[in-house]
């Protein structure tokens, strides 16, 4: 068990970590989980906004009631953002299909760097390497071109297949919502 | 045939460039005429489904894809393996990847294949597992993707079920409460309350 000592000291040292305090600071580590923005919701675009608004328009027909209008919303944005997961999906897909890779060779620098200070040495007798093709490793005919480029992407649909799933089951329940809303709005 | 329902309110599936966008509207038409939806939110499941079934269907093509690219060089592996007795195994690669290259269009490869695998007491199906078995964490995460489309499907056949079921149930509240004169004026209401006016 920790003593008063130890107790006082991890106080103090908590209070010395209490995150970023500039506004610079706050704002970087505010992305710090920032990776694909598909946990962001799709009305931080405008360009979704109206789309969504006309989708839940349609889901919640006559009605003027703003629970029901409001779960409406809820099924329109979890519907949006279950596209926008498909949407990132095949587009993973068909870059890998053309590059065969996502990212770009990273040791370039470096080598670039060896190769100056060899050119020091031994003056034009030493060239750049060229860079790795990876869509030369790609398959030429179909099927198995895109088929090879969703085995190099496997992993990364598999993380997305989660998003997926969450903006799935976010779905259910606003329609599950929606229909209590329906159902105990009118009778009561 | 352009579909012409409140799916054009949808966010469309985007599909890949080598997919055929007349066989997923083909696949549509075939729910939608299973299904009938009514409304807006199944037409969200039906869509839905549409788009997990064509994902599923994506991803077992490129299973057997998959294996079936992995058939070259398991049968070199499996040529090495079963290389001659004091062969080195570095000596045996070269003439075992040839040997697998040809498999695939020549007669000869194909029978002297045969051979080597028949002296061990095995057939071509011993290339299919090695394949198998070279592609095993791909094909496991495949499989993986597979099962939860596959729970995801069902449990959206689930949904509009279960949204059919509690629509029902409430056209029937709504009906009784109609049938029962609930908010609908009552003529000896209306004429008794004449009769007090007068």
């Amino acid at each position: 068990m920790a003593s008063e000592r130890q107790i006082a000291a991890n106080r103090r040292n908590a209070r010395k970590s209490t995150g970023p305090r500039s506004g610079a600071g706050r704002k970087r580590a505010s992305s710090n989980a920032y990776r694909h923005g598909l946990s962001l919701s799709i009305t931080s675009t405008a360009a979704f906004a109206k789309q969504l608004d006309k989708l839940a328009r349609k889901i919640a027909g006559d009605s003027e009631d703003a629970m029901v209008l409001e779960r409406a919303r809820a099924i329109a944005q979890a519907e949006l953002d279950l596209a926008r997961v498909r949407r990132a999906k095949v587009a993973l897909i068909e870059r890998a299909s053309a590059f065969g890779e996502f990212d770009p060779p990273r040791s370039f620098t470096s080598v670039t760097r060896i190769i100056r200070f060899l050119n020091a040495f031994y003056p034009g007798r030493v060239a750049l390497p060229k860079p790795l093709d990876s869509s030369a490793t790609m398959p030429r005919q179909e099927p198995g071109r895109s088929a090879e480029a969703i085995r190099r992407v496997l992993p990364d649909l598999r993380k997305l297949d989660r998003y997926e799933r969450r903006a799935a089951a976010q779905r259910e329940r606003a329609v599950l919502d929606l229909c209590d809303r329906i159902k105990y709005g009118n009778s009561s | 045939m352009p579909r012409t329902n409140e799916l054009t309110l949808l966010p469309k599936l985007p599909l890949l460039t080598t997919e055929s966008a007349d066989e997923f509207d083909a696949l549509c038409d075939a729910f939608e005429q299973e299904i009938k939806p009514r409304g807006i939110i199944e037409q969200m499941y039906v869509h839905d489904i549409c788009s997990i079934v064509w994902e599923i269907l994506r991803l077992r093509r490129c299973k057997v894809v998959i294996i079936n690219s992995a058939f070259r060089s398991a049968l070199a592996n499996l040529l090495v393996q079963l290389r001659q007795p004091g062969q080195q195994d570095f000596e045996a690669w070269d003439p075992a990847r040839k040997l697998a290259h040809a498999w695939f269009t020549d007669k000869e490869a194909k029978k002297q294949v045969s051979e080597t695998l028949g002296r061990f007491d095995l057939d071509e199906s011993a290339i299919e597992a090695e394949a198998v078995r070279k592609s095993s964490s791909e094909l496991e995460l495949l499989d993986r993707m597979l099962t939860s489309l596959e729970s995801r499907r069902n449990k959206a056949l689930g949904c509009v079920a279960e949204y059919r079921a509690s629509l029902a149930h409430q056209l029937r509240e709504s009906a009784e409460r109609i049938i029962d004169g609930k908010g609908v004026l009552r003529l000896e209401d209306a004429a008794s309350e004449r009769s007090t006016a007068a």
